[in-house]
């Protein structure tokens, strides 16, 4: 959408069928027309008529129709950026050509025939045709066309692949988990549209609020006139129209729907998804929020660092050991592992191991290995290995210690009842993660970290990020209880998750954020979907709801707090001709029709201030709830009464040094 | 004054007893701390009734309450949701209207009680419903248009009545809050509690104590009295005047048994009388609130609706105080020793005292008055007038604690937005739903008021026989409306308003005022009872903070100031301005 369609959208919104949707406006337009009413049929309602007079008639409607432009225009830019990137969602959503498997035969199909459940062959260089999850094979995906991300990342057995991101590497099997027109594009490109018309409950009651205070401000403005007859003058009808449209909370009224939008759009900028916009809204009200300590608060991609074997074992034999656990491991550490240990002893004999079976590693039982009916070689975390397998050493226990205490992670092996070293797993603290959780202090979020390493291990990152509270040797089941127990404290929890284990969990969290590697399991019970994969990006989810929600609330507060100001710039113009009154006329604003003129155009030109602020979102210092509500009051309570006095004052000297002379 | 020669000693005396604006100040000091220290002695007792506890008189609505089961049967017994609660609540008014309509219509023509003069339909209209609905405006000229039946048993039974379904429905508004069990509780049980436990007592010491201090309460009708002197033979009118004011001010009811109201010599004779009918018409109000604290287990949270409500009580009150003290510019600039304007004033009452009634009765929805409002300055009225234009921010027995929680949960609203949370109240989330009644409630009151006197000030017969200037009569009329439609029932007077066209509208506007307001009010707790009021959680905003009560007063207040502004501007602020001489007059 171009600069002219912007033009045409503001200009179609004028119809009053549009308006009508919006009483606020609705009104407005009304009054414009009994504006231009009285500067054409002037003799009309016993108007006065002069030349200043009718100069005054035909701005007051110039200003009236600015109101609306500045209103519709602000909406016009909203939907203009959400249409624009469903436009963009629109170009992934191609045809491509599949290889579906079916009963062992692989035949050449077009990709919108694929339903869910189907199984297909993805080749090296080929597009995945259609969202699903890994059923055989690993490879690099590129999905540059959806997060900008250049970087191609490593998908594994049972990550979720998206429709249209192009296999870099190897060969995939994938099972389709969604029909044409439910995958995850269709889904956002449907949100996106959605949220130019869903109102959320919070918007429901904000347009009740102001359509209540439309409705006072007209029985004002009528008693007013009423009034005025009953004492004796008989009032410039032109004069309250003025006033009614001063007093309406039209700023906010104009800029509600912009803004629900605009929260949406950024989100996307984001490169988030929310399923609602009330999820969004959810997210401004967190008070927990429950974080995975790998990926999330450290650099996640742990890298073996060093071999310890213990005493009676060579290093050789050591990572020997280590090949033989992890070769067939995919677990991202079981390859580093694998990768590093090579580097001591190239290839392996394991032809004595040839009926072991590999045992894959899983968060209930924190291990992988290799056993058999007569022995086993497995590595995993300490206590899974000394509860598993009833064994015990010091030696091993106090490196373990030692390397926890670095705030590395600590793999002890163990072979048939005996230890056979330690590999040490670095972890760093994500580069900027301490600042962010510090914001999220200020704000008395509260963050748990659970994570299934140690108690060591955890306390060490948690003091060291600044992480309020942490669960070690989680299992998913912990998080889910976490979850249930800071729910039962009346608190709203976020959670990040991306494992299927995570499901429950972020299905009973207030908002709960998945990956958009994670299973489909995670992304169906998570409320919002992250493309980047980025866990810490629940901080900006959170600002942003939090940001929607002050726009609002600053937005209205800051409107009905301009009225006091108005009441005393044209009350006083109204009443004129009783000079006793004039003690009203705190301004000292002596030419009525130039006072009048000064409100409606501060009135109406505060709009075009506002557009910015509702689009963006107001600029908030993450601070405690009663710190924010002392500063909100202050800048848009108080400052909203002070300031139209002066930017009047200012309109009202500025036009009559250009002389404007009525 | 020889307060020059009287050194050193004399000063404090002079400063205290002499200086009047500071013993003026000092006695309304004194009257809202009495007031408030009786509110805090009773309100663990009103919190416990609240609550559903028992007290030291449960037996007695125990026995009532099996009383109401062998007669009502399984009604008395029923958990209701609010259809059921605010529907039996409907009929039983209902009913009773229907009952005091008959008795007053017919009194002169009903056997052996007959009495009193034939009054109009619109007239019993008005008065029954007047007296139905805790507003007690009275538009019959004096009492002795009722007979001694009516006025004893109807117009009393009325004024029993009414405060106590009030505080019925606040009851199923609190357990609406706290509860998840979807039921409001049962209305009879409700009614037979607070009637028994809270106002049959509270209105029998207060009795007690108005009889030892000298107010009549005898059956004899009235007292025919030789003045000395002269010898002229007045008949003093008599009756159970005690008991009357009694209920008059614990119910928060305000209806006179003599026209005058209490301004009549002997409905309130002297200081203590003064300070007892205060403190009775404003304790009930006030310990609810301070009691709602310890029903929701949040103690800040009754303190701070105390504060806001005893901060916007205080400015009136000063307000009003002052601009009498004051005087205007024609009666203080005569050259005498001006004394504050004590027209229509009690001169043993003063100044301070007159005022402080009056404002405490239009804060509350009582509506008595001890001094004339018509006499009274320009900005005087404005002080007793802002109790009516903010729907009686203290509020009744049982409307002042629902009437606030709409302005608790509208500020929550736009404050929670303000710092970027859900809205909530007390841990329960408020949908688009309670919002939506809560603003319903909060503006119908302006609605209500402003719709009436644009039409009345149209329709130019209306007016024609007013006493009073015009802007003096904007202001009349004005006040006539928002004291029906806050229940309040404080009259200005200066013009019949026994006609057609005020009793009925006044009618109207009571009935919507009160039943209106309250169906809106239950339908929120109806909406509330499904969800458990878990209690603040750490991070939300804080009800009983210092911040949330200076916003929520601030909403009150603006609210006010925005509906009303224009139509005070011609009402007594014209005549403020007038009065004052802030200009030359240009026709």
């Amino acid at each position: 959408m171009n600069g002219g369609d912007l033009l045409k959208n503001t200009i179609t919104g004028f119809r009053p069928d549009i308006l009508l949707r919006n009483p606020v406006l609705f009104v407005t337009e009304i009054s414009m027309i009994l504006s231009l009413f009285a500067y054409i049929f002037h003799g009309f309602f016993n108007l006065p008529f002069s030349a200043s007079y009718q100069e005054f008639y035909i701005s007051v409607f110039i200003l009236l129709f600015l109101t609306i432009f500045f209103a519709n225009l602000g909406y016009s830019i909203s939907e203009r950026q959400s249409r624009s990137i469903v436009e963009s969602l629109q170009k992934f959503r191609k045809e491509s050509t599949a290889n579906l498997l079916r009963d062992g035969e692989i035949t050449l199909v077009k990709s919108s025939v694929l339903r869910r459940g189907d199984v297909v062959i993805v080749n090296r260089n080929e597009d995945i045709p259609m969202d699903g999850e890994i059923i055989e094979g690993n490879g690099y995906v590129s999905e540059s066309n959806i997060t900008g991300e250049s970087r191609p990342v490593l998908k594994v057995l049972g990550d979720s692949v998206t429709g249209s991101t192009k296999l870099l590497t190897d060969t995939l099997k994938v099972r389709i988990t969604s029909d044409p027109g439910e995958t995850f594009i269709d889904k956002m490109i449907e949100l996106v549209r959605k949220s130019s018309r869903e109102k959320t409950p919070n918007e429901i009651a904000l347009t009740v609020l102001l359509s209540g205070f439309t409705l006072i401000f007209l029985m004002v403005v009528s008693v007013l006139y009423t009034e005025t007859g009953y004492i004796g003058i008989s009032p410039n009808i032109v004069f309250l129209v003025v006033l009614f449209i001063c007093l309406i909370p039209t700023t906010i009224g104009s800029l509600l729907t912009a803004i629900g939008i605009a929260s949406v759009n950024r989100m996307s900028g984001f490169n988030i998804m929310a399923k609602s916009g009330r999820a969004v809204e959810n997210a401004g009200d967190i008070d927990t929020i429950i974080l995975d300590k790998t990926g999330t608060i450290t650099m996640g991609d742990r890298e073996a660092k060093k071999f310890y074997p213990a005493p009676s074992i060579s290093l050789e034999d050591f990572a020997k050991f280590c090949i033989l656990t992890s070769r067939d491991d995919q677990t991202r550490e079981g390859m580093s592992i694998l990768k590093n240990a090579r580097k001591i002893i190239g290839e392996v004999d394991d032809s004595e191991y040839r009926n072991f079976k590999f045992i894959p590693f899983s968060a209930e039982t924190k291990y992988s290995g290799l056993v058999s009916d007569t022995g086993y070689i497995v590595k995993g975390s300490l206590r899974s290995l000394e509860e598993r397998f009833g064994i015990k050493d010091q030696y091993i226990e106090g490196i373990c210690k030692e390397i926890s205490s670095r705030g590395g992670t600590a793999i002890p092996l163990a072979r048939n009842g005996k230890f056979l070293g330690v590999i040490e797993m670095s972890d760093m603290l994500k580069p900027g993660i301490k600042e962010r959780l510090d914001l999220l202090k200020k704000m008395q979020i509260k963050t748990i970290m659970c994570t299934g390493d140690d108690e060591i291990t955890a306390r060490e990152i948690s003091a060291e990020a600044g992480i309020d509270e942490f669960v070690s040797n989680s299992t998913p089941e912990d998080k889910f209880n976490v979850v249930v127990r800071e729910k039962a404290k009346s608190r709203m929890v976020a959670m990040v998750g991306d494992g299927t284990n995570d499901a429950p969990a972020l299905a009973r969290a207030d908002v709960g954020l998945a990956m958009n590697s994670g299973t489909p399991a995670a992304k169906d019970a998570a409320n919002m979907i992250d493309l980047d994969n980025d866990p810490t990006k629940l901080i900006d989810v959170i600002f942003i709801g939090k940001q929607i929600l002050i726009t609002r609330g600053a937005l209205t507060t800051f409107s009905f707090a301009n009225d006091l100001s108005k009441y005393f710039v044209i009350l006083p113009a109204v009443f004129a001709s009783f000079s006793f009154l004039g003690f009203l006329n705190i301004l000292d604003l002596t030419n009525p029709l130039l006072a009048i003129t000064s409100a409606l155009i501060f009135n109406t030109f505060i709009i075009v201030f506002l557009i910015p602020m509702a689009l963006k979102g107001v600029r908030f210092k993450p601070s405690s709830v009663q710190e924010l509500l002392k500063r909100n009051i202050l800048v848009y309570g108080v400052g909203g009464i002070i300031m139209p006095f002066i930017a009047i004052k200012l309109i009202y000297m500025a036009l009559a040094s250009v002389g404007v002379v009525w | 004054m020889n307060a020059d020669s009287s050194g050193g000693g004399y000063f404090w005396t002079n400063f205290f007893l002499n200086n009047r604006i500071v013993s003026g100040s000092l006695i309304i000091i004194i009257y809202l701390a009495v007031a408030s220290i009786f509110a805090y002695i009773i309100y663990p007792f009103v919190a416990k009734i609240y609550r559903g506890e028992r007290t030291f008189l449960s037996p007695v609505s125990d026995a009532a309450i099996r009383l109401s089961e062998k007669i009502l049967g399984p009604l008395a017994k029923k958990e209701m949701r609010f259809t059921e609660y605010f529907g039996v609540l409907l009929a039983f008014s209902f009913l009773a209207g229907i009952i005091a309509f008959i008795f007053l219509y017919y009194q002169t023509v009903i056997p052996v009680i007959a009495g009193g003069t034939r009054l109009g339909t619109s007239l019993t209209f008005n008065t029954v419903v007047s007296f139905l609905t805790n507003t007690d405006l009275q538009h019959y000229s004096s009492p002795m248009q009722l007979s001694y039946f009516s006025q004893t048993f109807v117009i009393m039974g009325l004024m029993f009545l009414s405060p106590v379904i009030a505080f019925a429905a606040s009851m199923a508004f609190v357990r609406g809050v706290l509860t998840d069990s979807g039921n409001l509780g049962n209305f009879f049980r409700d009614f037979i509690r607070s009637l028994t436990e809270l106002f049959i007592p509270m209105t029998f010491v207060v009795t007690v104590l108005l009889i030892l201090s000298g107010i009549p309460e005898t059956l004899n009708h009235s007292l025919l009295v030789q003045i000395p002197f002269t010898n002229a033979n007045e008949v003093l009118p008599l009756g159970p005047v005690s008991s009357w004011n009694a209920i008059e001010t614990v119910g928060t009811n305000g209806g006179g048994f003599y026209s005058a109201n209490l301004a009549f010599p002997l409905a309130d004779p002297n200081w203590f009388t003064n300070i007892v009918m205060f403190v009775s018409l404003t304790v009930i109000p006030l310990s609810s609130l301070l009691a709602m604290g310890r029903v929701f287990g949040n103690r800040k949270f009754g303190t701070m609706l105390f504060y806001v409500v005893m901060t916007i009580f205080i400015f009136t009150a000063f307000l009003t105080f002052f601009s009498e003290y004051a005087g205007i510019p024609a009666l203080s600039g005569l050259g005498t020793i001006f004394t504050g304007n004590m027209a229509g004033k009690e001169t043993g009452l003063g100044i301070a005292q007159s005022t402080i009634l009056n404002v405490g009765s239009t804060m509350t929805s009582t509506g008595a008055v001890n001094s004339a409002l018509i006499d009274y300055t320009p900005t005087g009225m404005l002080g007793v007038l802002t109790g009516l234009l903010l729907n009686d921010p203290l509020g009744g027995d049982g409307t002042s604690v629902m009437n606030i929680f709409m302005f608790v949960i509208f500020t929550a609203f736009l404050v929670s937005l303000m710092v970027g949370k859900l809205p909530e109240v007390l841990g329960i989330k408020l949908e688009s739903k309670e919002i939506r009644y809560s603003t319903l409630t909060i503006i119908s009151h302006p609605i209500m008021i402003l719709i009436p006197l644009g039409i009345t000030l149209l329709i130019t017969g209306i007016t024609a026989g007013f006493v009073n200037s015009h802007a003096q009569n904007i202001t009349t009329v004005l006040y006539e409306f928002a004291s029906s439609a806050s229940n309040n029932g404080s009259e200005i007077g200066g013009f019949n308003t026994s006609s057609l066209f005020f009793n009925y509208t006044d009618g109207a506007l009571m009935l919507l005022g009160r039943y209106l307001l309250m169906g809106l009010e239950l339908l929120i707790a109806q909406s509330f009872a499904v969800k458990k009021a878990r209690g603040e959680s750490v991070n939300a905003i804080q009800l009983g903070s210092f911040n949330f009560g200076m916003m929520m007063m601030f909403v009150i207040i603006f609210m006010g100031i925005l509906s009303f502004f224009p139509v005070l501007v011609l009402g007594p602020l014209f005549s403020f301005a007038k009065d004052f001489n802030l200009g030359v007059l240009i026709p």
